[in-house]
């Protein structure tokens, strides 16, 4: 046994075992699950209609009966922070999905036809890369009208460049490998080196880029919702209320936006977490 | 007290496992007198990397090492963290097998080369610098000042491993360690670096672990053998005796693997031959030192013909074009001009579509070098195989595939056991195996052998090239084997082609030319490769300074810290 096998075999399977057993994780899949519940569940769960005015107290603090205190216009904080669940995680989840699906064929396909293909779509993520995606969001809004399906459109295209460089750079170190080269010289078919065994080659860093990605993803979309640009009030996104707490936030009754901002803080954090045990995971076939 | 500069006495090495510690080395039990050079031999994974490794202090911290380690007669374990790292950096100097992962690629050869005679000897800037010079000359690169400005990249390996070899010598180090400094690199430039080798350790009295699993170059350089197998020191032989005092069966083995083999007096009739490759040519564009691009001219004028069951060899060094022609004839590269003729139809250009690859799959097969490389690692050794055999047999039942992909596990002897493991669990001659065996599933009639066995241990090495001859011999398939080892070439083949910088030097019967070589160049080739009475000699006059004799003893002779 050589050094290099001790480091390359042993050491890591000891630690994806150890993570498995990682209370650090196990915390953060307890979260996500409660968050999924919440966001499926919440506006059963709700004590109060969330956009029920004067249900209580103007700015009151947190009470046995209002868990989360009331905002400026006297609705239930709690009420709205579950119903608002459901936009504010799903939003994300579609951005993600759409920006790595599209970023993963425009990655793949640059790195296996190469040349004139590689060039032309390289210069346009180049393109987009040069655009923030809040520009873009800012730019989708003013087109399309207000509302979420112009920042998940906006952000979704924002994102590609990231994924599909990503996925260009490692489809191409995996392309050169001589197993690619084997798998031609015994005539399988284009389409099968692709789909088994260069997309799932692929796949690891793929995930753990899908994970950061739904963190910024939240963290923009909230932005765009601060900025009154996406989901609009009264709606009870999470993003919206961080925003709409702003004035009473300087009056000294934090309650309005600390909450929301604390939910996507905690999620963004147990999707990461649990991003990181997920790659490793993929990457099992690999150490 | 003794008086070896190194001595192991039953050091053991021992690394935390899942279910206790796990025994890597038993027992390395062996010593190094001033200026003497002992070679330890030993398959991969026998534990001489580990033990050079322990000397050196180079364990990860969680390893337990046991026994004693003496350098100079004292116990380093009995010595302290600041000392001991003195000794180390003053006393002893390291060569591994990859120079280039050991150079950072960023930086030139001249920060590499002063950094530890800045920081750990003290020296000037300008003086560091001046002595690295000398240091480059003294290990025989040409125009050093020039070297010290470039980068990593911008040399070969042959010229890398030099460098390393010039960076241990900045401290005047009397032990050496190299640990298979000379594996990768093919025989001519390993020629040159045992060449510096032997002339350092003449000049500067050095002595040296010579670590490798070639047992025929060991015995050619080194005074004595230390055998190890399964993590012992089974056997120490003086290396000019070796053959006849060999006690061990191991050893035998060694010994016998390192024959060379009986030539092949088989003759082939006269027969249509099913490879025909004609005025071969390929050039690539690559960036030229100046900045524009210019033609690099991998292959030219190349031509050759393999018979039907019949082995052909093509010979030459690293960059000598013998891959690039394996790649045109697989259709992995297109070619510029010339052609290339299998069972009478053209081949030149690539195969289009499916179809086309499929139909040449049949005809031609291809085994690559890296066996770690050349298998999906997320396949399972069955699924690797069924795949391979389902791109012929669209419409076979599983059970079918599965009972082919039996058969071809019994045509290259692999267990049947390991068809559900994944390529991390087996050994690299085992996997080396899987690919044979995947390559054997289109029942091809040529198989293409790209430095197929250059990857293996020495005994792995004779197993392969038995099979490869048994299955030539059962099945009729014709191999072309590339390879720049001439011994593996000489075993296997009954046809050469030597090659040298894309062109064709000489080729014949393996008897004709490497029995009774014309070309210098194939000369050459067989005067590099070890054997008894070897000498390595300095063949390609690089050397531009006269090697300096006195001015580099002259530094520091005496022990760190001075006389005790």
């Amino acid at each position: 046994m050589s050094v290099a096998q001790l480091a390359g075999g042993r050491v890591p399977r000891l630690a994806r075992r150890a993570s498995a057993r990682d209370p650090l994780v196990i915390a953060a899949a307890l979260v996500m699950l409660l968050i999924a519940v919440i966001a499926v569940f919440g506006p059963l769960m709700a004590p109060y209609d969330p956009n029920q005015l004067y249900v209580g107290p103007v700015l009151s603090p947190p009470s046995l009966e209002h868990y989360m205190g009331t905002d400026d216009l006297g609705r239930d904080i709690y009420s709205r922070v579950l119903v608002g669940a459901a936009p504010s995680v799903i939003a994300p989840v579609f951005v993600v999905i759409l920006s790595t699906a599209l970023g993963a064929a425009i990655g793949i396909s640059s790195a296996w036809f190469g040349g004139v293909v590689d060039g032309i779509s390289s210069r346009v993520i180049e393109v987009i890369f040069a655009i923030p995606g809040l520009v873009l969001a800012v730019l989708a809004v003013s087109m399309f009208g207000k509302g979420l399906i112009a920042p998940i459109a906006a952000l979704s295209i924002a994102y590609i460049p990231i994924v599909s460089r990503l996925v260009r750079t490692a489809a191409r170190a995996e392309l050169g490998k001589p197993y690619i080269a084997a798998l031609r010289i015994q005539g399988v078919s284009s389409l099968a080196i692709c789909f088994r065994h260069l997309v799932p080659a692929v796949l690891p860093p793929i995930l753990a880029q899908s994970t950061v990605g739904f963190g910024y993803a939240m963290l923009d979309l909230a932005a765009i919702s601060f900025l009154g640009l996406g989901a609009q009030p009264p709606s009870s996104d999470w993003g919206v209320m961080i925003s709409a707490g702003q004035p009473a936030l300087l009056t000294g009754a934090p309650e309005q936006s600390m909450f929301p901002a604390a939910l996507v803080v905690v999620t963004v954090l147990a999707v990461n977490i649990l991003g990181a045990r997920v790659t490793t995971w993929a990457e099992g076939g690999d150490r | 007290m003794s008086d070896f500069v190194l001595e192991l006495d039953h050091v053991s090495i021992a690394a935390p496992g899942a279910d206790g510690p796990l025994m890597l080395v038993e027992d390395c039990t062996l010593q190094v007198t001033a200026g003497e050079s002992l070679g330890l031999v030993g398959e991969s994974g026998s534990g001489k990397t580990l033990s050079a490794r322990a000397v050196a202090g180079l364990l990860p911290e969680e390893f337990t090492v046991g026994g004693t380690i003496r350098i100079d007669g004292e116990d380093i374990s009995t010595v302290a963290g600041k000392r001991l790292r003195g000794i180390r950096a003053r006393r002893l100097g390291m060569v591994f097998q990859t120079p280039r992962a050991h150079l950072n690629p960023l930086r030139s050869i001249g920060d590499f080369m002063t950094e530890a005679l800045v920081t750990v000897a003290g020296e000037k800037p300008d003086a560091a610098e001046r002595r690295a010079i000398e240091l480059l000359a003294e290990v025989g690169i040409p125009d050093p000042d020039r070297r010290m400005r470039q980068r990593p990249g911008d040399l070969s390996g042959g010229l890398l491993q030099r460098v390393m070899i010039a960076a241990t010598l900045a401290m005047d180090p009397p032990i050496l360690l190299a640990d298979e400094i000379t594996t990768a690199l093919d025989v001519t430039t390993q020629e040159e670096v045992m060449a510096v080798i032997a002339d350092l350790r003449r000049h500067r009295d050095l002595a040296m672990l010579f670590i490798t699993h070639d047992l025929a170059l060991a015995g050619a350089v080194c005074d004595r053998i230390a055998v190890m197998q399964h993590g012992r020191t089974v056997e120490t032989l003086r290396a000019a005796t070796m053959r006849q005092d060999a006690v061990e069966p191991y050893t035998r083995r060694l010994l016998s693997a390192t024959l060379p083999a009986d030539v092949r007096a088989d003759s082939t009739p006269p027969v249509e031959p099913v490879l025909v490759v004609d005025g071969l040519r390929k050039t690539f564009q690559v960036r030229s030192p100046r900045g524009g691009r210019e033609e690099f001219v991998a292959v030219d004028g190349v031509g050759f013909m393999l018979a039907p069951g019949g082995s052909l060899g093509i010979v030459g060094e690293s960059g000598s074009g013998k891959s690039t022609t394996a790649r045109i004839i697989c259709g992995l590269e297109a070619a510029d001009a010339g052609s290339v003729t299998v069972k009478g139809e053209d081949w030149t250009t690539a195969a289009r579509g499916t179809a086309g690859r499929r139909r040449r799959a049949r005809i031609a097969q291809m085994v690559f070098q890296d066996p770690y490389q050349s298998l999906d690692r997320r396949q399972t050794v069955r699924a690797c195989l069924r795949e391979a055999v389902a791109v012929h047999r669209p419409k076979a039942s599983r059970g079918e595939l599965d009972a082919r992909v039996d058969e071809l596990l019994g045509a290259v002897r692999l267990d049947a056991g390991l068809a559900d493991r994944k390529p991390r669990s087996l050994s690299g001659g085992q996997r080396q195996r899987v690919a044979i065996a995947r390559a054997l599933a289109a029942d091809p009639e040529i198989l293409v052998l790209d430095e197929a066995v250059s990857a293996l241990d020495v005994t792995t090495q004779v197993e392969i090239l038995t099979l490869l001859d048994s299955i030539r011999r059962t099945m009729g398939v014709a191999l072309l084997m590339i390879s720049h080892d001439l011994t593996v070439v000489r075993r296997l083949c009954d046809h050469v082609v030597v090659m040298r910088s894309g062109v064709i030097v000489e080729q014949g019967t393996i008897a004709d030319v490497l029995d009774d070589p014309r070309a210098d160049y194939t000369r050459m080739l067989l005067d590099s490769i070890p054997h008894d009475g070897w000498v390595p000699r300095r063949r390609i006059p690089a050397r531009t300074t006269a090697l300096p004799t006195v001015a580099t003893t002259t530094t520091r002779i005496s022990p760190p810290g001075g006389p005790k």
